[in-house]
């Protein structure tokens, strides 16, 4: 039997209890048969929406050390390179080095980027990062799936409509990524407000040479919970769900959003129970049911149609 | 409500490849059970490749992420799962953290592979034997140990079955009611293409054990990672069937050989006709053996009663 050899580079937080960063992309990857390479930026005791949260960060040095190392070996041959969450400019800069250095190894390489900056209009990450993902790391990636505040913010324009959404997605192709996911905006949805918006954006080369564009648009339901995690399972599944399609943004949108609601699903069933009638889930009640989801992971039953655009 | 069976694991790192963490998570997590994982090192690649670099956690670090977890009010674990240490300290700092588990949670089992050497040569600092002999193996619940470990932790040479039966005694009076053999250099009643491996476990609630012995095929290459691989499966195959070490070994043995047998193929593979495969091509097939590791097919007529 013909087994899938796809390698994926990863390079996020790890937490010792729960899933976000690494510990969010790396298992759901693993089942659906990728190798998972990873490079842990932080060790921290688990996420900051805990109380306490403690441990070690990973220098832009230390980075590179460890990459030195793989590259010694000459195994630094990747299909992939996955990054997400990061709080220091020097450590991305070393990361755009490094996928850089990947691509001329295999030009086929495709970088999977969350450019994670903020949300609902405020950043939380340190402000200097924000030239360096326009500037140099949106450059060199793939495929990208901001949010509406950091679409906005990497392209300095507003998105008050579709047609807002479609040429922001346009002005972030020019950028360099060929593959454009909005993972969340504040467009009002055709089925209600207890809807959201995500929207998507395909370039693909034909074969005479011209660009053609698949754009879709996808009403998700919303949850009354903050997860986190869930960008990070959000961007490993995209990688995985383009690479079984890569020419149809509607499949891979629509398997990846909806292992993305079974797992929220199955997340916040249990964080109730575990909680108590009436009281809200605390941050350990309310991570990732992943290990439960295996079978939602490897095969997503398909619970939302993405529409296509036609412009 | 599904409780969920929680491990804290405290082993290595490696980027790339399947040894201490990477090689017991995800076959675990596979299994169903929530891992926490602490890792005591980050380096690219495991010590069999002709280079690696990395960073290693202190004791001092140990101790703050678990701090943290503790602070949560989380440090709830089911088990602890142990492998490769080099620095006392950092061992020291784990049997406290393992006894203030124990205190949190008394049905906690602690799985211990007391990593030391093997072939008749320590592959650690000479000083960590005391901290296994008279810290660690006493807070085990489960023992790992090869025979040159089991040799080192008793003071007592194995030259016979009979030795090894005695040894695993010696053992459970330490500490740990289960104790696996890993490996032996005692003849197999199968020829000297098998390994001799053998198990003890206490029975419930008397002083009587069951005894059992494991004839393995030797494996023509030297591979990294499968013992992380066999304690992990021991802790889910002891945990799925506790009081029944001969079925639990029988799973375990099983899913070692599906994993080793398939990396064995696809090496030889890579490496190409008459050439022998390097660490990077003998890196476990975890991802690709994920079937086998969720419902081994027993390899039978593997385990018998002693």
């Amino acid at each position: 039997m013909h087994e899938m050899e796809c390698r994926v580079l990863s390079i996020q937080s790890h937490v010792v209890r729960g899933y976000v960063g690494n510990k969010s992309a790396s298992f759901p990857l693993q089942v659906l048969g990728f190798e998972v390479d990873s490079i842990n930026s932080v060790q921290f005791s688990n996420h900051t929406g805990y109380s306490h949260w403690k441990g070690q960060v990973l220098t832009a040095d230390e980075l590179h050390v460890l990459y030195e190392g793989i590259k010694l070996n000459n195994v630094h041959h990747y299909d992939y390179v996955l990054t997400g969450y990061t709080r220091d400019t020097s450590f991305l800069e070393m990361v755009v080095d490094i996928i850089q250095e990947l691509k001329r190894a295999n030009p086929n390489l495709v970088y999977v980027c969350d450019p994670v900056l903020g949300d609902h209009g405020s950043m939380y990450v340190p402000q200097n990062l924000h030239p360096v993902y326009k500037n140099k790391v949106v450059p060199v990636a793939d495929i990208i799936t901001p949010n509406q505040f950091e679409a906005e913010l990497l392209t300095g324009k507003n998105i008050s409509t579709e047609k807002d959404a479609v040429e922001v997605m346009d002005l972030l192709h020019k950028m360099g990524p060929d593959t454009v996911v909005i993972t969340s905006s504040d467009l009002p949805s055709r089925l209600g407000d207890r809807f959201l918006v995500s929207l998507g954006s395909q370039r693909t080369m034909m074969p005479d040479g011209t660009k053609s564009t698949q754009r879709v648009r996808m009403e998700i339901p919303k949850v009354d919970a903050v997860f986190v995690g869930t960008g990070d399972l959000f961007a490993a599944m995209l990688l995985a769900w383009t690479h079984h399609y890569p020419n149809d943004l509607k499949t891979a949108c629509e398997k990846t959003f909806s292992v993305m609601h079974h797992v929220i699903q199955r997340t916040i069933s249990y964080a109730h129970e575990l909680a108590g009638p009436g009281r809200r889930p605390s941050p350990p009640q309310l991570e990732l049911r992943m290990v439960q989801s295996k079978a939602d992971i490897e095969d997503p039953a398909i619970v939302m149609e993405a529409t296509v655009l036609t412009l | 409500l599904e409780a969920p069976c929680r491990v804290l694991s405290i082993q290595s790192h490696v980027v790339r490849g399947y040894v201490g963490n990477k090689s017991a998570s995800f076959p675990l997590q596979v299994l169903g059970f929530e891992v926490d994982s602490i890792n005591s090192v980050q380096f690219s690649n495991h010590t069999g490749y002709a280079h690696w670099k990395g960073q290693v956690l202190t004791a001092e670090e140990l101790n703050v992420l678990y701090d943290g977890i503790k602070l949560n009010n989380v440090h709830h674990y089911d088990y602890v799962l142990t492998g490769y240490t080099r620095d006392t300290s950092f061992l020291e700092t784990v049997v406290d953290i393992v006894q203030e588990l124990k205190r949190m949670n008394p049905k906690l089992v602690y799985v211990c592979d007391p990593v030391m050497g093997d072939q008749g040569s320590m592959y650690v600092p000479e000083n960590i034997l005391p901290v296994y002999r008279d810290k660690v193996v006493a807070v085990a619940d489960i023992l790992t140990p090869n025979q040159f470990e089991a040799e080192l932790l008793t003071g007592r040479k194995i030259n016979t079955e009979k030795d090894a039966l005695e040894v695993m005694d010696l053992l459970h009076q330490m500490g740990p009611d289960t104790v696996v053999l890993t490996s032996t250099d005692l003849p197999s009643p199968r020829g000297d293409q098998f390994l001799v491996a053998l198990g003890s476990q206490k029975i419930d609630g008397t002083k009587s054990t069951q005894k059992i012995r494991m004839d393995m095929p030797k494996v023509d290459a030297v591979f990294v990672g499968t013992g992380d691989l066999f304690a992990a499966m021991l802790l889910a195959w002891t945990h799925l069937h506790p009081n029944d070490l001969k079925a639990a070994c029988e799973k375990t043995i099983s899913v070692m050989h599906h994993v080793i047998k398939r990396t064995m193929t696809y090496a030889n593979e890579m490496a190409g006709q008459g050439k022998r495969p390097n660490p990077a091509q003998l890196e476990l097939r975890m991802v690709q053996s994920k079937k086998d590791i969720e419902d081994p097919a027993i390899v039978v007529e593997r385990v018998m009663d002693v």
